[in-house]
Parts: C-alpha cells; sequence; structure tokens
C-alpha cells in the first residue's frame, strides 16, 4: 500500500525531488532532439507543401497535371533566372522505340555521354551522364577486361568501345523492383521515373543489371547559363535530391519525331534509333539485316537496346 | 621547290587537319578533336566552317520513307580550288582552278597515294590502298569532275557514289541510317533529317578515322571517396 | 466498464513509465549513454536529410550500404527472437514459457531498428506515405520489398499484441486467456521464418547479381538468424538475471546454447557449399566472392573483414560446443558476443556489399562507410537498445509484481 502511494501519490521529498529531477531531465532531453534534429527544419523550410501532397504522374487529372507543370515551370524560372519550359510529353500511338548501336564504327569518343550530359540537365561539377562508354579488348564481350575509365586517343588499338546506357527493357527488373511504382514502362517501351514520387529506397539500382540508372546523391547544379530550357515532366528537368533518374531516350525530342542528342552528337553514325513497329524504320533494317545482340540475353529482360558489328 | 600556289583543304570538307602520322600528330588530333566534337556539320559548326549545309536532296538517298520529311545529304559546293598567297584589290584570296595549272601539267600516272608529292600537292598525304590520282580525279575534264571505274564523269557533288564504287557495304549501311552520323528527326513526317556526306568524316586521300581525344568520362555523379566527412 | 478499463490502462502506462525510468546509477549512465548517442545519429541522419545521401559513402556502383548490412542483420535478430517460442509452445516446455516474452521483446527492438535502417536509407523520407497503401502507389504483389514491408509490420504488430497482452493482463493480476495470445504466437513462429526468406528474397531475386542470386540465400539466412536471435538473447537473460530479481532458470539458456549449436553448424555447412560451388565453377559469377574474400586487383577493402567474421564465427561457435557453454559462466557470453559481431560482419557488410562489387558491369568500385553512416547505424542501435531497455524494465516490474494494478481498482472491475 505503501508502495503504491509512493508512485501515485509522491509525498515523500526524496520522491518528489527525483520526479523534478525526471522532469527536468525530459525537458532537456527534448531540447537535445530538438538541437540534434535542426538540419530537418533547415531542410523542410526549402520543402513545398504542393509537391509534398502532389499524386502520382499517373493518377493526376489533365488539369492537375496542368498545374503541375505550371508550379514546376514557375519554379524553376524563379531558381534560374532563365525562360524555362517544362512540358509533358505523351508517349506517340504506333509507336514503340529502340537502339541499335554498331560497335565496328564506335569510336569510343564520348561525345554522346557528353550530349546527354549537356540535354539533359546533368550536374556539371561530376559531369554526369546516363551513358557509359566502355574500352573492351577485341577477342570477346567480356566487361571484366573492360573499363570505363580511359583517357587515352581512341580508337586505341586492340580496342572497341561499348557505350552502355538504360536498355530499355521490355520486361525491367527495375519496374518490378518499385515498391510504389515510382518508375514504369510507357506505351513506346521508355521506362521513365516520376521525380516527384520516388521515395530514394535505390532497389531499383540494385536490381539493374546494367547499371542504367543514377541517384541524386545531393541536388544536381547546372549553371543557369547552361540549362537546356525545353524540359520534360519525365525526362530533363532539374531532379530533385535524393530520387532515382535514369536515360529515358531523350522523350523529349524523340516524341516529338526527333532524334535522341546522343545520336546527333555521334561523330560516326554508330547510333540507330527509331520505331520498332514501323517496317520501313532504319532500326528495322538493322535488326533484320544485320546479326544483333543484346547484353545479358540469359537475364530475361529483353532489353530494346541492341549491339552489332559489321564485320 | 615550293612555289607560291599552297594547297587548298580537299574539296568542301570541314575544318580537319592532316590525319595523324602525316604532320605533327598532335596537330591532327586536336583537328580531329575539333571536328568530332562539333560532330562534323552540325549547326553548332555553322560559323567556323566554310561550307553551306547542301541543299539539295541526293539522288540516289532513296530511303526516304515518307514525305513530306526530306533526308537532306551534305554535299561539297563543286570542285575544289587550290589557293595561292595572292590577295587580288579587295584583299580577298585568290584561288585557282584546276585546269589552270592542269591544261599544261599531265598527270603522272604511276604516282600512288602515300607516296610523297614534292613539287605540287604536297600536303596530299594519307593511304587509301594503292590509288592513283586520276583513279578518282578526272584529267579529261581539266580535273573538275571525279570519274568512275568505268571512265564515266561524276560532279564532286555526287562524290559519294565514286566512294561507293568501292565501299558497298557502307553505302549500302549509310542507305539504311546505319553508318553516318545525322540529326534531325527519326520521324519524317515531321521534319527532316540531315545526313553528313562520306568526305565529311573520312578524308578522301586518308579516309581512316582519325584519332581523337575522348570526352571526360566515365562520368560517375559520385566519385568514389575513401574518406568522406 | 469502458472508462474503468481506459483508466487501468492509463494506470498501467503510468506506472510503466516510472518503472522505465527508475533505476540505479549503473542504469541511468546507460540510459544517458544510450541517449547520447542515439542523438548523435539522429543529428547526423538530419544533416544526410538536408544535404542529400552524399553524406554517405554509397555510390551509383554500390547503392546499398551500412544500413542495408544492418538491416539485414536486425532482421535476422528478430526472426531469431522466436526460437524461445518454438521450444514453449511446439514442446510446451514450462520453464521456457516463463521467458518467451524476452524473445518478443527482442524481436520487437529488433523491428524498430529495421524500420529506421530502412527510413535512414531512403533519399526522400518525406515521401514515405507514397508506401501507405490506399494512400500512396503499392506495387503488391509485383514488388518484393511490398512484401518485405508487409510481414515486417505485421510480425512487428504480432508481437506488440502478445508482449502487450501478456504484461497487461498479468499487471491487471489475471491469468493471461490462450484464446488471445496463443493463436497469434503460432502465427507469428510462421511469420518470423517469413520475415527472413522475404528478406532474402529481396537480394535474391535479382538476375543482375550473382552473389545474391543463389536459392541457398534464404536458408542460409535463416540458420545465422537462428544463431545470432539465440545468441543475443542469452546475453539479455544474462542481464536480467544480474540485474533484476526476476529469477532466470538454467534451462532456456541451456536450450538456446543447443539451438545455436545446431544451427551454427547448418549455417557452416551451407557456407562451405556455397563456396565450392561459386570457386570450383570460377567464371565471372565467382568475382565478387574472389573480392571478398581474397581481394580483386588489389581491391582489398572487404578482406580484412570477412576474415574477421569467419574467425570470430568459427571462434565462438567452437566454444558453443565446449561444456562450459553449458554452464552460466564467461565462456558463454564471450561466445555469443563473437558470433553476433560475426554474423552482423557476415550478412551485413560481407553480403550486401560484394553484391555490388564487381558492379553489374564489372567495375571494381569500393565501398568504406563514411563517418555519418557510422553515426547513424550506431545512433539506431541506441535507440533500438533504449527501446529494449524499457521493454525489459516494464516487463522485469509486471513479472516481479512491482508494478501491478491496485487491490481497490482490480476490485472494482
Amino acid at each position: 500500500m505503501t508502495e503504491r502511494r509512493a508512485i501515485e501519490l509522491p509525498v515523500v521529498g526524496e520522491v518528489t525531488r527525483r520526479t523534478v529531477m525526471k522532469a527536468g531531465a525530459a525537458t532537456l532531453g527534448l531540447a537535445a532532439w530538438a538541437t540534434a534534429l535542426r538540419p530537418l527544419v533547415e531542410w523542410a523550410d526549402d520543402q513545398n507543401v504542393d509537391d509534398f501532397l502532389q499524386k502520382h504522374y499517373r493518377e493526376l487529372t489533365p488539369s492537375e497535371l496542368q498545374d503541375v507543370l505550371n508550379r514546376l515551370t514557375d519554379d524553376a524560372r524563379r531558381e534560374t533566372g532563365r525562360p524555362v519550359v517544362i512540358r509533358d510529353h505523351k508517349p506517340l500511338p504506333g509507336v514503340v522505340f529502340a537502339y541499335a548501336l554498331n560497335l565496328s564504327i564506335c569510336i569510343g569518343c564520348r561525345r554522346c555521354a557528353e550530349a546527354c550530359h549537356r540535354e539533359n540537365n546533368h550536374d556539371r561539377a561530376t559531369h554526369q551522364s546516363y551513358i557509359r562508354v566502355f574500352e573492351m579488348q577485341k577477342g570477346g564481350i567480356d566487361f571484366e577486361r573492360g573499363t570505363a575509365d580511359y583517357h587515352h586517343p581512341v580508337r586505341a588499338k586492340d580496342k572497341y568501345y561499348m557505350p552502355v546506357q538504360c536498355q530499355q527493357c521490355e520486361n525491367p527488373p527495375c519496374v518490378k523492383a518499385c515498391p510504389i511504382e515510382a518508375t514504369w514502362q510507357e506505351e513506346d517501351g521508355i521506362v521513365v521515373v516520376d521525380y516527384n514520387w520516388c521515395i530514394g529506397c535505390r532497389y531499383c539500382e540494385a536490381a539493374c543489371p546494367y547499371h542504367a540508372r543514377r541517384f541524386n546523391w545531393e541536388k544536381p547544379r547546372v549553371p543557369a547559363e547552361e540549362i537546356n530550357i525545353q524540359q520534360s515532366y519525365l525526362s530533363n528537368r532539374i531532379r530533385p535530391q535524393g530520387v532515382m533518374e535514369k536515360c529515358h531516350f531523350c522523350l523529349h525530342r524523340t516524341r516529338e519525331g526527333r532524334l535522341p542528342a546522343c545520336l546527333e552528337a555521334c561523330p560516326t553514325g554508330a547510333r540507330v534509333f527509331g520505331n520498332i513497329l514501323d517496317p520501313q524504320s532504319e532500326i528495322r533494317w538493322v535488326l533484320e539485316n544485320k546479326r544483333v545482340f543484346v547484353l545479358k540475353e540469359e537475364l530475361g529482360t529483353k532489353p530494346r537496346f541492341y549491339y552489332f558489328f559489321d564485320k | 621547290m615550293s612555289g607560291p600556289l599552297t594547297e587548298q583543304p580537299p574539296l568542301n570538307r570541314v575544318k580537319k587537319g592532316p590525319l595523324p602520322g602525316a604532320t605533327s600528330c598532335w596537330r591532327g588530333l586536336r583537328y580531329a578533336i575539333v571536328c568530332a566534337a562539333l560532330g562534323p556539320w552540325s549547326g553548332a559548326c555553322g560559323p567556323n566552317s566554310h561550307i553551306v549545309p547542301g541543299e539539295q536532296t541526293h539522288t540516289d538517298a532513296k530511303i526516304v520513307a515518307s514525305p513530306p520529311g526530306r533526308v537532306i545529304i551534305r554535299t561539297p559546293e563543286g570542285s575544289p580550288r587550290v589557293a595561292t598567297s595572292i590577295r587580288d584589290e579587295r584583299q580577298q584570296p585568290v584561288t585557282l582552278a584546276c585546269a589552270s595549272c592542269h591544261t599544261t601539267r599531265p598527270p603522272d600516272p604511276s604516282h600512288r597515294l602515300g607516296q610523297p608529292l614534292n613539287r605540287f600537292h604536297q600536303h596530299v598525304v594519307g593511304s587509301h590502298g594503292q590509288l592513283s590520282c586520276t583513279a578518282c580525279h578526272n584529267p579529261a575534264e581539266g580535273y573538275e569532275t571525279l570519274r568512275r571505274a568505268d571512265g564515266t564523269t561524276l560532279a564532286y557533288a555526287d562524290v559519294m557514289l565514286l566512294c561507293a564504287q568501292c565501299h558497298g557495304p557502307q553505302y549500302r549501311d549509310f542507305l539504311h541510317g546505319a553508318h553516318g552520323g545525322m540529326t534531325g528527326y527519326w520521324d519524317l513526317s515531321r521534319g527532316d533529317r540531315q545526313r553528313n556526306n562520306c568526305i565529311d568524316c573520312h578524308a578522301p586521300h586518308g579516309p581512316r578515322y582519325p584519332t581523337v581525344l575522348p570526352a571526360p568520362g566515365p562520368n560517375d555523379r559520385k566519385p568514389v571517396r575513401r574518406n568522406h566527412d | 466498464m469502458a472508462t474503468s478499463g481506459a483508466t487501468n490502462y492509463f494506470r498501467f502506462l503510468r506506472q510503466a513509465l516510472h518503472v522505465a525510468t527508475e533505476g540505479g546509477w549503473l542504469f541511468y549512465t546507460w540510459m544517458f549513454v544510450l541517449t547520447a548517442v542515439s542523438l548523435v545519429g539522429a543529428n547526423a541522419w538530419a544533416f544526410q536529410v538536408r544535404d542529400g545521401m552524399i553524406r554517405t559513402n554509397m555510390t551509383d556502383h554500390v547503392s546499398w550500404g551500412l544500413y542495408i548490412a544492418n538491416f539485414t542483420f536486425c532482421v535476422g535478430l528478430a526472426a531469431g527472437g522466436v526460437m524461445m517460442v518454438i521450444p514453449a509452445y511446439l514442446y510446451r516446455d514450462q520453464e521456457m514459457h516463463d521467458v518467451t516474452i524476452i524473445g518478443e521483446i527482442v524481436a520487437i527492438a529488433a523491428i524498430v531498428m529495421c524500420t529506421l535502417s530502412v527510413i535512414v536509407d531512403l533519399g526522400r523520407p518525406d515521401r514515405l506515405w507514397h508506401m501507405i497503401p490506399g494512400l500512396g502507389k503499392f506495387n503488391w504483389p509485383i514488388s518484393m520489398l511490398t512484401w518485405d514491408m508487409i510481414v515486417l509490420n505485421v510480425y512487428l504488430v504480432i508481437n506488440l499484441h502478445v508482449v502487450g497482452y501478456l504484461l497487461y493482463t498479468r499487471f491487471r493480476g489475471r491469468t493471461p486467456n490462450p484464446i488471445w495470445y496463443v493463436p497469434f504466437i503460432f502465427v507469428s513462429i510462421f511469420w518470423a521464418i517469413s520475415i527472413h526468406t522475404v528478406t532474402a528474397f529481396l537480394y535474391c531475386g535479382l538476375g543482375g547479381r550473382p552473389f545474391w542470386n543463389t536459392a541457398l540465400l534464404a536458408p542460409r539466412f535463416l540458420a545465422s538468424a537462428f544463431v545470432s536471435g539465440p545468441a543475443f538473447i542469452l546475453l539479455v537473460m544474462r542481464v536480467v538475471r544480474v540485474g533484476s530479481d526476476l529469477p532466470m532458470h538454467p534451462g532456456p539458456a541451456r536450450l538456446l546454447v543447443q539451438i545455436i549449436r545446431v544451427a551454427s553448424v547448418v549455417n557452416l555447412l551451407m557456407l562451405i557449399s556455397e563456396l565450392f560451388t561459386i570457386f570450383y565453377t570460377g567464371a565471372g559469377h565467382a568475382a565478387s566472392a574472389r573480392y571478398l574474400y581474397f581481394g580483386e586487383d588489389g581491391h582489398r577493402a572487404l578482406v580484412p573483414w570477412i576474415w574477421s567474421a569467419i574467425s570470430l564465427n568459427l571462434v565462438g561457435t567452437a566454444l558453443f560446443f565446449t561444456p562450459a557453454a553449458l554452464r552460466r559462466g564467461t565462456t558463454r557470453v564471450i561466445a555469443c558476443l563473437l558470433v553476433l559481431v560475426g554474423i552482423w560482419i557476415e550478412k551485413g557488410i560481407g553480403l550486401i556489399v560484394p553484391g555490388f562489387v564487381p558492379s553489374t558491369l564489372h567495375e571494381l568500385i569500393e565501398y568504406v562507410p563514411s563517418v555519418t553512416e557510422w553515426k547513424i547505424t550506431a545512433g539506431i542501435w541506441a535507440f533500438g537498445l533504449l527501446v529494449l531497455t524499457v521493454m525489459l524494465k516494464v516487463t522485469i516490474a509486471v513479472f516481479t509484481q512491482e508494478m501491478k494494478l491496485p487491490s481497490h481498482a482490480a476490485a472494482e472491475r
């Protein structure tokens, strides 16, 4: 009985003092937590409620989508002082894109990677790109004997070059991995990411067999004057911090009928792009007349990015 | 004998120096890089280049799928002219037509490309099989045209057909969009496509594609750091 | 009636708060240190959210690191917690019965650590609501991550229910009604297996990562969980026995040692079989294992780790097989510590990182955790131990009747 009273009705001096001390410690503790988490407050100041509450891209009604595009455009203009235009490009009916790359004439000059870097508003300091070019040893397709880290004049003797970017798999493991459908395959075969929906768990990056995905370890920084102002929601608008991104076959160009930036930059014409559903297309000619292969065919990912040799 | 005549870059090619190994290796490289970096004939090349992208549609380009979009292949403006060190009264450089000399000077049919030339055309160096000058240049018309193996003449603008005589597979691939750079539209119903000519990338006298310095790489977003923080 | 129930529950909470904050100087030091480390972790995490994951040493090549490694280990710990429940309920071991609650408390604390490990790994924790079924877009049943989220959360709820129910009924001086907890315990046995299996499926389902893409991964996870879980519980039981008046019978601990003996041998067998397959076949699929065990092309960051892990596991296992391990004493404690650290490395860093090295395009880019990552991981452990300590205090208080419903309140009902 006394024990109970000591707990419930703390009238004994010692207990009171203890309770006061506990309360003091609790207050101090709370203050310490608040201090420890202060950077969160600084971060939260930069966030906006509309971004936070935005629905998934595919759940937006046309008018909601327009609002989102307007908001993003306004934000981008305010941040950069440039007349940025963020649009939404829908897949073209009757079109499925495919890409082929002629390894016999690729010289490994990395102009494609460079063009991607500029076209897609990649972080300048790190010179990021969705394309990684491997210098491979002739005699096999063995990445173990290849390197992406070469800086000597190309083409080098006994080497060939293998640019690798998103293979736009027909059966994409990354899409399967995503717990929240922040990445999906569009009608034209392009796998896209909703940068405003992704939570940044990077499971897709672990799932991708082609090292095609990139994470925004911090917010990408592009000097205002270098920004490509023609932007699209699902492609080259400047990505937020902490989300995934990947090659989208320059959908802001290709869905307007234009060629992707990496192809235009290729000085040798090693790259062939087009609508695989069009029997007259160049890509179809390549697939029908060249002995093409895909990377890691055994994984069953069914890439829509083909490689071939002339000889 | 080094006369007042200096060689104009052959045909209307975008700034492209001698090939590596020909003169100074470094110079060769640098030029080649400029060329490759700009994409030999892309819009960015315009101001520096002395050619206007050809506007006529190549007659042999039968790959045009559906109008209204066109596949526009850049073509040389015409026959080359040889530069001199002389300037006219308006300070414009004076260039000479081939016939200025070649009406009087006969060609040396035994000369093979790759052997040094010590009197004229000293800059024509390179390697292209065992070709002699007249294998491609047509003496019959004062060198203002090209000639094919069967002796028929060919305008400089149609140089691709000359190349195609030997490089059939490449020409076939070109016609099917699988060889040679391009810009513009994949969907010709929405716009035109511009295409390179053989000699935009391959110097006719030394067609091996030049060695270039690669753009920066490997482009990691986050370089490996051992001791971060 | 309802009011009375609510009042009683409020009393329970208030007394729980009281006992959880009551103790000697050792207890206060312990809690102070844990709080301090948690604070350091929370602070590091806050900076990471503000500045981005650039504060970690993860890269696009090694895109998961210490956080997910720790997550994997903690899932094992949570699953291992149930190893006390199986003998108690399937084999009706009465002595075990009384201490099963410790296993469940360990499981709860471990799941808390799992959840935190995943949250700190997110680039956008503010968007966590996208994962809430109904509100967000839940890619179930396609994504294994959604399965993992479901099994972990359900496991947490089951254990919270069982622990809460047992404590609260005892607090009210009643006998727990088996209908209200036994079915849940049986579900939790099944569920414990499932959490670790599904977590293994997260990795072994990825065709692009040959190091993980093995059917043995889930069984190996379970085997090592049935070593690390009981080892951790043994340590907790030791602390409870030394630090409280709650009587601890020697039987359950002995049984746990037996479980560890069997599980560690099974674990070792599977490891050998895995290594044989990898190295005897050779070829490209062995690259990760070569890197892990021997280093590749001068890259040796994981070699000291994995050989430490192997040594710790072997010595720990050997100690468990000594007769001294069956008795109370230092040997057992040392053995527990050795295998815990060993397994933490083996199925943490030693499992996650080689999955990424070499990368899918065979680039050897190494990973060493950054200070931020260590701080946050330490913070998570400290917070997990804080949760565990508080729950243990309350449990001990309830079981020793230090904490009980006042008799007049009990009479009212």
